[in-house]
C-alpha cells in the first residue's frame, strides 16, 4: 500500500518539481516571483490543444507549435512587461504578474469557454503491475519527461558557458555586465526557458488534471513546492516538488482526500511562517 | 469648514432625494458600489496605505458574509448584531495574521495570504454541516425594530450610511498619528523601525483594519446578493478587489469608490459581451499597473487632492 502510493505520487511530484523550478528559475534570475506561472502552464496546455482543435494540426505537430509559441510567449512577457516594469516598485511587479496571469485565465475562459477539455495522453492509461505495484505508462512518461528536462537545464547550467552566464547574471548583475555578459539578454534568456517549461508542464499534467481556465491553480502547488525547497535553489525546487508529491499523497490516502489541497496550502503557510527560507535554502539577509 | 458643511449637507439632500428619483435598480447598483468600495477601502489600508501586499480579502468577505448567517441559522441571532460581531472577530483575525505574517513581506506574505484565501474557501466548501458546501446557502432577511429591509431600495438606507461613516472614519485614521506611522512603514520598514515605530504593531493593526472592513462590505454584500456562495470567495475574487485598487489608485479613497463604481457599471455596459468580462477587467488591472500605477486618482485635478497624497508620493 504504502510503495503504491509512494510510486503514485511521483507522478504529481514530478509536475510539482517543474513548475517549482519555473518560479525559482524567474525569481533567481530577475527578482520577480511570477504569479501567474499556474496560469501560463495552463496557456501552454491549451497552445497546443487550440492548435489541435482550431487549426487541426496532429498531436505532436501541435506540441511542437505550442513550445514554439511559448518561446515567443516569454519574450513578449519579457519585452512588453517586465521589462518596461523592471525599476517598478516589488508591489507592482507582484501585480503584473498577477494580471498577466489573470490575462490569460480570463482569455481562455473568454475564446475556449469555460469547461473542460479532452486532452490526449501521450500514453496508455491502463495500467501494468509491475513486481506487485501498479504502474500507469502515461505517467511514468510523466515521470520520465521531467527527469529529462531537469537533467537537460541541469546541463546548461553546468556544462555550458551560456549557462554559467546566466546563473552569474542572476548572482550578481552588475558584476556579470562588467565581464562582458549581456544582462537584459539573459533576462530575456530566462524567460523563454520559464516560459517554455510552463508548456511543457502543462501538457504534461493536463491529461492528468481536467484542462479547464482554472487548471492555473495548480501555480499554488508549485509555489508551495519551491517554497519547501527554498526559493533560490534549482536543486531544492526539485526536492520540494517531489516532497510535496509524496507528502499530499500520505495526506490524501491517509488523512482525508477532501483535505488533500489543505495540506499543501497549510504547508505553504506553514513554512513561509516557521523556515521562509525554505528547507534547502540559505536565509537571504536583506541589506539597507 | 464652511465648505465641508456645504458638501455635507448636498450630500445629505442627494442621499434622501436619491431614492424617490431613482429606480430601484439604480439604488441596488449604488448599495453594490458602496459595499465593494468598502472591501476595496479594507484592501487599500493594508496595501496602498501599509504598503503590504495582501491577497487575503476575498477571504475577510467571505467570513463577513458566512458569519452573520451562520449565528443567524444556529442561534438565531439577529443580523444588527451578528454582522459587527463577526466583523470583530474577522479583524481580531486580521490582527493575528498580520502579527503572523511580520516575518515576511513581499513575495512571501502575497503567497501567505494567498494560501489563507486558498484555506478559507476550502474550509467553507468542506463545512456542509454550518455552510452548506458547495451548494452554498441563503441569509436570512436584515431586521430592525421591526423593519425588514430585503430589496435594494430598503437596504440603500441601512448600505450608505454604514459605507459613508467607515470611510470617513478611515480617512481619519489614516490622517492621524496611525496613517503617517503606515506611511513611514511604507516608505521604509526600517528606516520606521529606527524611529522607534513598532513595525509588528502597525502592520497586525493595518491587518486588522483590513479584515473588519472587508468583513463588513462582505456582510453588505451578502445581503444584497441574498445567497452566498463558496466560490464567490477564491483567489479570483481577491485578484478582482486587488483590481479595483489598482485602478482607483492605492493610496486614494475617492479614487476606489470611482473605480469600484467603473466596475459595478462594466457588466451593464459590456450586455452582449459577457463572456469577455473577466477579460476586461484583467486587462484594466494589467493596463493600470504597467501604464498608471497610481491609478485614476493620479488623473484628477491637483486641486481636488486630499492633504494625504500632496507630498506626491505613489504606492510602494
Amino acid at each position: 500500500m504504502l510503495a503504491q502510493v509512494l510510486v503514485s505520487s511521483a507522478t504529481a511530484g514530478a509536475v510539482y518539481a517543474l513548475i517549482a523550478l519555473g518560479f525559482v528559475l524567474i525569481h533567481k534570475g530577475t527578482g520577480v516571483v511570477h504569479f501567474g506561472y499556474g496560469d501560463q502552464v495552463t496557456f501552454g496546455a491549451y497552445l497546443a490543444l487550440m492548435a489541435q482543435v482550431l487549426i487541426g494540426l496532429p498531436f505532436w505537430a501541435s506540441v511542437i507549435a505550442a513550445l514554439l509559441l511559448s518561446v515567443l510567449m516569454g519574450a513578449v512577457i519579457y519585452g512588453g512587461f517586465m521589462w518596461p516594469l523592471r525599476n517598478a516598485s516589488l508591489l507592482s511587479r507582484i501585480i503584473a504578474s498577477l494580471a498577466l496571469g489573470t490575462v490569460m485565465r480570463e482569455f481562455l475562459r473568454a475564446y475556449m469557454g469555460p469547461n473542460a477539455w479532452p486532452f490526449p495522453f501521450l500514453l496508455s492509461q491502463t495500467s501494468v503491475p509491475v513486481g506487485g505495484i501498479l504502474v500507469v505508462p502515461a505517467n511514468l512518461a510523466i515521470v520520465g519527461v521531467s527527469v529529462l528536462v531537469l537533467g537537460l537545464l541541469f546541463l546548461l547550467f553546468e556544462k555550458t558557458v551560456y549557462g554559467k552566464a546566466i546563473m552569474a547574471a542572476c548572482d550578481n548583475q552588475v558584476g556579470a555586465s562588467i565581464v562582458g555578459i549581456r544582462v537584459s539578454q539573459v533576462f530575456l534568456m530566462i524567460w523563454v526557458i520559464a516560459s517554455v517549461l510552463a508548456t511543457v508542464a502543462g501538457i504534461l499534467v493536463a491529461p492528468v488534471l481536467t484542462l479547464s481556465p482554472d487548471m492555473g491553480l495548480i501555480g499554488i502547488k508549485g509555489f508551495t513546492a519551491a517554497v519547501l525547497g527554498g526559493f533560490n535553489s534549482l536543486a531544492g525546487a526539485v526536492c520540494g516538488g517531489i516532497l510535496l508529491g509524496v507528502l499530499e499523497a500520505l495526506g490524501g490516502t491517509y488523512v482525508s482526500t477532501a483535505l488533500k489541497d489543505m495540506i499543501s496550502y497549510g504547508i505553504l503557510i506553514a513554512i513561509i511562517l516557521a523556515r521562509p527560507q525554505g528547507l534547502l535554502g540559505v536565509l537571504a539577509i536583506k541589506k539597507v | 469648514m464652511t465648505v465641508r458643511i456645504v458638501l455635507g449637507a448636498a450630500g445629505l439632500v442627494l442621499f434622501l432625494a436619491a431614492p424617490h428619483v431613482l429606480p430601484e435598480f439604480r439604488l441596488f447598483q449604488i448599495c453594490l458600489i458602496a459595499a465593494t468600495a468598502l472591501v476595496v477601502l479594507g484592501q487599500i489600508v493594508v496595501t496602498g496605505f501599509a504598503g503590504q501586499i495582501s491577497l487575503a480579502q476575498s477571504a475577510f468577505v467571505g467570513l463577513g458574509g458566512y458569519g452573520p448567517a451562520i449565528l443567524a441559522a444556529a442561534w438565531g441571532l439577529p443580523l444588527w448584531l451578528g454582522i459587527p460581531a463577526t466583523a470583530a472577530v474577522v479583524g481580531a483575525g486580521g490582527f493575528v495574521l498580520g502579527q503572523m505574517t511580520l516575518r515576511v513581506s513581499g513575495h512571501y506574505l502575497a503567497l501567505a495570504t494567498l494560501a489563507f484565501t486558498a484555506i478559507v474557501q476550502l474550509a467553507l466548501v468542506h463545512s456542509d454541516l454550518l455552510t452548506g458546501g458547495a451548494a452554498g446557502m441563503a441569509v436570512p432577511a436584515f431586521q430592525i425594530f421591526g423593519i425588514i429591509l430585503s430589496k435594494g431600495g430598503e437596504l440603500y438606507y441601512l448600505v450608505l450610511p454604514v459605507t459613508v461613516v467607515l470611510f470617513l472614519a478611515t480617512g481619519n485614521v489614516m490622517r492621524s498619528r496611525f496613517g503617517r506611522g503606515l506611511a513611514a512603514l511604507r516608505q521604509s520598514e526600517t528606516a520606521a523601525e529606527a524611529m522607534g515605530l513598532n513595525v509588528r504593531r502597525y502592520k497586525a493593526a493595518a491587518f486588522a483594519a483590513s479584515g473588519f472592513l472587508g468583513a463588513i462590505g462582505g456582510a453588505l454584500l451578502a445581503l444584497l446578493s441574498t445567497y452566498l456562495d463558496p466560490s464567490q470567495f477564491g483567489i479570483t475574487q481577491s485578484i478582482y478587489y486587488l483590481a479595483i485598487a489598482v485602478v482607483g489608485g492605492m493610496l486614494s479613497p475617492l479614487g476606489i469608490i470611482v473605480a469600484s463604481a467603473i466596475f459595478v457599471f462594466i457588466p451593464e455596459w459590456l450586455q452582449a459581451f459577457q463572456s469577455y468580462l473577466g477579460l476586461v477587467f484583467a486587462l484594466l488591472l494589467l493596463g493600470f499597473i504597467v501604464l498608471r500605477p497610481e491609478g485614476l486618482a493620479s488623473l484628477r485635478p491637483s486641486a481636488l487632492r486630499l492633504n494625504l497624497t500632496r507630498s506626491g508620493e505613489g504606492p510602494r
